[in-house]
């Protein structure tokens, strides 16, 4: 796991706490694709995706500010708001989250940042193998609380299965994930 | 909601799919439960991985335009406002009294309080805590930086009444210069109580704040060359802590 992208991640994440908006250029230039393909995964659609990435890298520049290093990585913050915002969009809701809280999910500082250390494409391939290989209701669940923004209880209603084993499908299909990457290497 | 149920939930919650009022209960616990949120933690950590599974995507060649030229048309953070000769260190430079108040104070009232944002706390167990309105013992309060010493900056307080405390979490404030401290306070009748300093040059603070918020009607933060008696500066932030 090379130290190179989470020095890059740092700096442009100075830059843009600096105010400097070529920051947003690299950004856009290192995960622009990413972002646009976790968009359009979830509506579908080329030009909402496209509308949702701009307003996403809008957000991160206009809230870099507020931004803290010290809690995860760029990539991980622009992701978290191009997901919940594309979600929005699908689903005609607003969540009420701060976009700069998004990055704030672990409860402590010292908890290291998955992303930090995925970089690679070797990495990538091991998480899709991975998510791959869960089960498939499992993996179902997961898709369709993670891309498609439904809630525990309508994806019960959709697979018709109880909600009881919804929510065990979700924690065990996470678990089983965590536990397929941290056998690779890819978390810790 | 008890250890067994919330368990049960923590996948949900890491997954974003729990309607808002079970995903509030379930940060109630969890304010109270290192074990679950430990777990949770590892959960989030997992699903913020999802988004790697989907693969890069081929977004039309003028979307990075685009970006630019919205990004270029979006305010910046400013620079750090500027500052009378700051004191070297942080002790105290001699008080100066002011004769009669700040004309800010009546500014002040004019701002209004804005919507609802949840801020992360660094300390104190109030990480991902959502705040949304008040309780019979709580009230959450939001601030906005003011436009021109600190646009984008905000706080956020939780006001405990039957403590008397409150605890407020600030970002995205103009950066301090060499000597120079972030200084609280609460307005009562246009007179300004000091509530405590920081010094984290960075822009945020997470502070406690001792007192009888039903006694004050405003919270302010002002960039002092030390900590003052009474603000010798213009407020970079003000809030309004009654309704209406």
């Amino acid at each position: 796991m090379s130290g190179e992208p989470r020095d890059q991640d740092s700096q442009m994440a100075a830059q843009l706490k600096r105010g400097e908006s070529t920051a947003i250029e690299s950004l856009y230039d290192r995960y622009g694709r990413l972002a646009y393909g976790l968009a359009f995964r979830i509506l579908n659609d080329r030009g909402a995706a496209e509308d949702v990435v701009q307003d996403a890298f809008v957000s991160v520049w206009r809230n870099a500010a507020g931004f803290d290093t010290g809690r995860g990585s760029l990539r991980n913050w622009l992701l978290s708001i191009v997901r919940n915002r594309a979600i929005d969009r699908l689903r005609g809701g607003a969540r009420t989250r701060n976009e700069l809280q998004l990055e704030a999910v672990e409860p402590t500082a010292e908890m290291p940042d998955v992303w930090q250390a995925v970089a690679s494409d070797l990495e990538r391939k091991q998480i899709q193998e991975g998510f791959r290989e869960l089960p498939d209701a499992q993996r179902k669940t997961l898709e369709l609380a993670y891309f498609g923004g439904y809630t525990h209880v309508e994806i019960a209603s959709r697979m018709q299965v109880p909600l009881g084993t919804v929510k065990s499908r979700m924690r065990i299909g996470l678990e089983k994930m965590r536990t397929f990457l941290e056998a690779r290497g890819v978390m810790a | 909601m008890n250890h067994a149920e919330a368990e049960e939930l923590l996948g949900a919650y890491a997954l974003d799919a729990l309607p808002e009022d079970e995903a509030r209960r379930v940060e109630e616990h969890l304010r109270s439960c290192a074990e679950h949120r430990a777990m949770a933690a590892e959960l989030r950590r997992t699903s913020g991985l999802l988004p790697l599974t989907v693969g890069e995507g081929d977004p039309s060649p003028e979307l990075r335009a685009r970006i630019v030229e919205a990004v270029k048309a979006t305010p910046r953070e400013l620079a750090p406002s500027p500052a009378t000769e700051p004191a070297r260190g942080v002790s105290p430079v001699p008080l100066r009294r002011i004769a009669r108040m700040p004309s800010w104070a009546s500014r002040a009232s004019r701002l209004a309080v804005a919507a609802a944002i949840v801020i992360a706390l660094g300390a104190g167990g109030l990480i991902g805590y959502q705040l949304g309105h008040a309780t019979q013992t709580q009230v959450a309060y939001t601030f906005q930086g003011d436009a021109t010493a600190a646009p984008g900056a905000e706080a956020r307080m939780v006001y405990f009444k039957d403590r008397k405390q409150a605890v407020v979490a600030v970002n995205g404030l103009p950066h301090l210069g060499a000597g120079q401290v972030y200084e609280m306070w609460l307005i009562k009748n246009g007179v300004p109580v000091d509530k405590g300093i920081s010094s984290n040059p960075s822009g945020d603070v997470g502070a406690q704040i001792s007192g009888d918020l039903s006694q004050f009607q405003q919270f302010a933060i002002t960039i002092e060359p030390g900590e003052q008696q009474l603000p010798t500066t213009k407020p970079i932030l003000v809030g309004n802590l009654q309704s209406g």
